[in-house]
């Protein structure tokens, strides 16, 4: 580099974090290379702002006053604690891994019940013992591009989070969806930072559910930075599931990097209504044809909350399929952003791209952006996106109360069979329950 | 599928092969030294005649623009511009004041011969040369009035060299004379209007028009007219390495009505001209505005070389209630266009329109879409975008449609879709859509695709043969444009997309 960005304050944090983390770090070297280089990639872009293509919706510079510190060790968490913070998403029947602040709190996780269809490693145990698939599989998956600030800095901290890899033959499996529960925050009385790595290897022929649930515990602000880095092999199928609750003043970042084999399937599907700031990035690459991408979500906002997804799905081989839905509820002065690109690549014939964002204003002062795109180099392709922003329909709601349904009752009713049409695309039942009963809550918080 | 290869074939003949308008015309021209420094700024002026505050506005772009960046943004890939290699201002020799069609050169009239514009003012204008009778235009103003009539400022090069129909047009209160005319009898407009749409430090190009632009229209209709025929200016780029700045000023004062045309051919060069024009439209209260556009500029050969870079800024103001500004576009040339054609919906209840057609094959690229800014209550708008990329060009459809806070009840529309033929082009979508009013209703859609094979089998299954089919469905993807274009550039436009009606309207 010739010369020097001027930093902003929280670029220095990191910066200082990252000096203080480098002494005390004794992993392998190719980790502290893949930290460095890391480190000297997002000194160079620096935190992302609105002059910055990817992040024209979300200004992360001037959001990002300061750095907070790192949890360190985690609080004791009992089991009816996680169960309040949990909610509704409690009840679902299914497997555990529990990391608080990043760390896997083994007490806490099912790990018994995963070992026989799975390797299970945290990761700061994953990248030192090193096994080739937790090797082949960091930062190769499908990085961003151009490289992504968030995403750097996640890779400059990597140390903490899980890494999971199916071990059953074709045709398996999973019976119990896997459940990993993100804890951020602590009892204690300062703002917190976490940063979390996960590896999901889904083998060929292997089928799974995976949900990630962010909550928070205690009400201090806090910056969650979670990347996944999701592999399929061939013919396997996942459904990738996320449910972000997580405080008022919280700032969340998260990607998931996924990279498909041959006549994969994965679903998608990210459930949002909490943090202050939330930027939930979601990059799919096709690896091997016939292939399936479905990305489905909603976001209920209010409040001052800013919730962006930016999708990026990458048709570099012939005839896969994508789907992105998103139906997005905003209020008070919240603002909703979705941006999807879809890229069909000169010789990815029979690509077949279909996005669709619509958002529901609910208030003066809402915003809704979008910016669904679609750069296409192949001519046998059938590729579409649309986009639709409006309020609740007076005429249908003049035809409910008309049946004798209180205004504000209607409102809700019409707001949910919204939501509800993006929600019925999670297919599993109890996670689909849950949601439905989370957005029931949304709606009943209303006016409170 | 042979069919789409014959198609494929005609765009070649059509657009790349056989540039129809690829001659010189032979006219003394009167050049500034090339490069751009203050003192070509002052040259242009002090040429143009112009007063005092004209010049020093001038200046002030020019100023500006030495601070600024050329735009990285855009989807398109050229060589760097040295714009001190360039001719800024070129006028014919010839036309040092024509005062009627007799007087211009000849040669200047067989350019347009040349140009074979199936339009009424390429035959007021043949027709003139022919007899060489001053009486000629009269005959024309009474025997053939209303509809159909076409007023023409022919704009070659640089400098307007004659303008038609003026009688007629004064009669109705009308004003319509190259813009550095006007700037020297109705310097209040002009003062009152310039650069109130496109600000002079807008953007890179617009700034750089700003400071250097020779000539261009001026159109002002007054209260309550209907302007009595369409207007039209035609734009060539003549000269060997002269950038071509245009300046265009449209007014359309309350409950008045004008429909303007602007083509565009440019004879075939080696090198890359440059073009940047910068036009501005203002509607007042219950105005309304049509502007139409068919640019066919020369492409750049077989092998991407030569070609017009075609760098415009075009901008409507909606500026009074219930007020109207449709743009209509038939882009089929230029090695790149970067062009987005926007209306600023300030009124309330005004709207605007986008309806476009852009096609690009060999190695041209198009970035182009339009601007929709929703800030006055009721406001609307439609967009709609057909690209078709052929051959190994790149077709970009950028647009932005926004509605401020007060943007009440704003509506818009949109509908971009892309025809891809051939496996070495490229058609994008990128669409920005920010809704600040919750009462704003905005629906976005587009789709890419080839001519489908259930479609070809569909319309054959009825009897057609393959050509017959493509041409149909190609037909149909246009369709929704072509009947948005005014008459008079019917045939122009349907002989420049060949490619998709070529066999289906015979």
């Amino acid at each position: 580099m010739t010369a020097e960005r001027l930093k902003t304050k929280a670029e220095q944090g990191y910066a200082a974090q990252f000096s203080e983390l480098e002494s005390r770090s004794s992993s392998q070297d190719w980790v502290q290379r893949l930290r460095e280089d890391a480190m000297s990639e997002f000194n160079a872009i620096g935190l992302p702002h609105r002059r910055v293509e990817e992040w024209k919706y979300t200004d992360l510079r001037a959001r990002i006053g300061e750095v907070y510190g790192p949890a360190g060790d985690a609080a004791a968490l009992s089991g009816e604690k996680l169960a309040t913070l949990l909610g509704p998403l409690g009840d679902i029947d299914a497997v555990r891994l529990v990391l608080v602040n990043g760390v896997l709190d083994e007490a806490l996780s099912d790990l018994a019940a995963l070992s026989g269809s799975c390797e299970i490693l945290p990761l700061h145990k994953a990248v030192d013992d090193a096994p080739d698939w937790v090797r082949g599989m960091l930062t190769t998956v499908n990085p961003p591009r151009p490289a992504d600030a968030t995403v750097a800095l996640n890779q400059a901290f990597l140390a903490n989070g899980v890494a999971l890899r199916t071990r059953m033959a074709a045709p398996g499996r999973l019976e119990k969806p896997i459940m990993i529960v993100h804890v951020t925050g602590g009892e204690s009385e300062r703002p917190t930072s976490a940063m979390t790595r996960n590896l999901l290897a889904i083998g060929d022929g292997v089928e799974a559910t995976v949900v990630e649930a962010h909550v928070q515990l205690g009400t201090m602000p806090s910056q969650v930075n979670a990347v996944t880095e999701t592999m399929l092999g061939e013919r396997a199928s996942l459904q990738h599931i996320k449910a972000q609750t997580e405080g008022a003043e919280t700032t969340h970042l998260s990607t998931w990097m996924t990279r498909l084999g041959a006549q994969a399937s994965y679903r998608a599907f990210q459930f949002s209504t909490g943090g202050a700031l939330s930027r939930n990035q979601i990059f799919v690459a096709f690896a091997g044809e016939g292939a399936s991408s479905h990305l489905n979500g909603a976001v209920m906002a209010r409040g001052g909350q800013h919730n962006d997804t930016t999708m990026v799905v990458d048709h570099a081989v012939p005839g896969c399929e994508s789907r992105e839905f998103y139906k997005l509820v905003l209020d008070d002065a919240a603002r909703g952003i979705v941006q999807c690109k879809v890229n069909v690549h000169r010789d990815a014939q029979k690509s077949d791209g279909h996005q669709a964002a619509h958002a529901m204003l609910l208030s003066e002062a809402a915003e809704f952006d979008s910016k669904p795109e679609l750069e296409i180099f192949a001519d046998d392709v059938v590729c579409g996106h649309g986009s639709t922003s409006g309020q609740v329909d007076e005429e249908f709601l003049f035809y409910l109360r008309s049946r004798g349904i209180p205004e504000p009752q209607a409102r809700a009713l019409l707001i949910s069979a919204f939501t509800g049409e993006a929600i019925a695309k999670v297919d599993d039942e109890a996670v689909r329950g849950a949601f439905q009963t989370m957005a029931e809550a949304w709606l009943a918080d209303e006016g409170a | 599928m042979a069919a789409v290869q014959e198609t494929v074939e005609h765009v070649k003949e059509m657009e790349v092969d056989k540039y129809k308008y690829g001659f010189e015309t032979d006219i003394e021209t009167v050049k500034a030294p090339k490069g751009l420094n203050e003192d070509i700024v002052r040259f242009i002026s002090d040429k143009k005649g112009e007063p005092q505050w004209m010049l020093d506005w001038r200046l002030e772009a020019y100023r500006r623009w030495l601070t600024m960046d050329e735009p990285k943004w855009s989807r398109v890939h050229y060589p760097k511009i040295d714009f001190q290699d360039l001719y800024y201002y070129a006028a014919p020799k010839s036309t040092e004041g024509p005062k009627s069609l007799d007087e211009v050169d000849p040669e200047l009239l067989e350019t347009y011969a040349k140009l074979g514009i199936p339009l009424k003012e390429q035959e007021i204008l043949a027709g003139v040369r022919k007899q060489d009778e001053p009486s000629q235009l009269d005959d024309v103003e009474s025997g053939n009035s209303g509809y159909g009539k076409v007023a023409i400022d022919a704009v070659f090069d640089s400098v307007s060299v004659v303008t038609t129909f003026k009688k007629e047009l004064a009669k109705a209160g009308v004003i319509f004379c190259p813009i550095s005319e006007a700037v020297k009898e109705h310097p209040d407009l002009v003062k009152k209007y310039l650069s109130t749409v496109v600000p002079t430090s807008d953007n890179y190009y617009a700034t750089l028009n700003s400071a250097v632009f020779s000539d261009g229209s001026f159109v002002y209709i007054p209260e309550g007219v209907r302007c009595p025929m369409e207007l039209s200016t035609y734009f060539r780029i003549n000269e060997k390495q002269t950038g071509q700045f245009e300046r265009t000023l449209i007014i359309a004062d309350k409950g008045s009505y004008v429909s303007y045309l602007e083509g565009c051919t440019a004879p075939m060069r080696d090198e890359n001209q440059l073009h940047a024009a910068v036009v501005e439209l203002v509607a007042l209260d219950d105005a309304e505005i049509k502007y139409s556009t068919v640019q066919n500029w020369y492409p750049g050969d077989k092998e991407g070389k030569g070609g017009v870079y075609n760098f415009v800024t075009k901008r409507g103001d909606c500026r009074g209630r219930n007020s109207k500004i449709s743009w209509t576009q038939v882009e089929t040339g230029s090695a790149i266009t970067w062009k987005y054609p926007s209306c600023i919906l300030r009124g309330d209840n005004s709207v605007g329109e986008f309806y476009s057609i852009a096609i690009s094959n060999g190695y041209q690229q198009v970035d182009s879409g339009t601007k929709m800014i929703h800030l006055g209550k009721n406001t609307s708008s439609r967009i709609i975008s057909k690209g078709i990329a052929a051959g190994r060009s790149d077709n970009t459809y950028r647009g932005l449609v926004s509605a401020h806070r007060k943007a009440t009840g704003a509506r818009n529309f949109t509908a971009c879709d892309s025809l891809l033929i051939g496996d070495q082009c490229g058609a994008h979508t990128i669409p920005y859509i920010e809704a600040k009013n919750s009462q704003a209703t905005f629906e976005h859609e587009a789709t890419t695709s080839k001519i489908s094979d259930d479609q070809l089998f569909y319309c054959q299954a009825r009897g057609m043969n393959e050509e017959e089919a493509v041409a149909l469905i190609v037909n149909g993807f246009v369709r929704d444009v072509i009947q948005k274009l005014p008459m008079e550039f019917m045939a122009e436009t349907q002989r420049l997309i060949g490619i998709s009606l070529e066999g289906s309207v015979g």
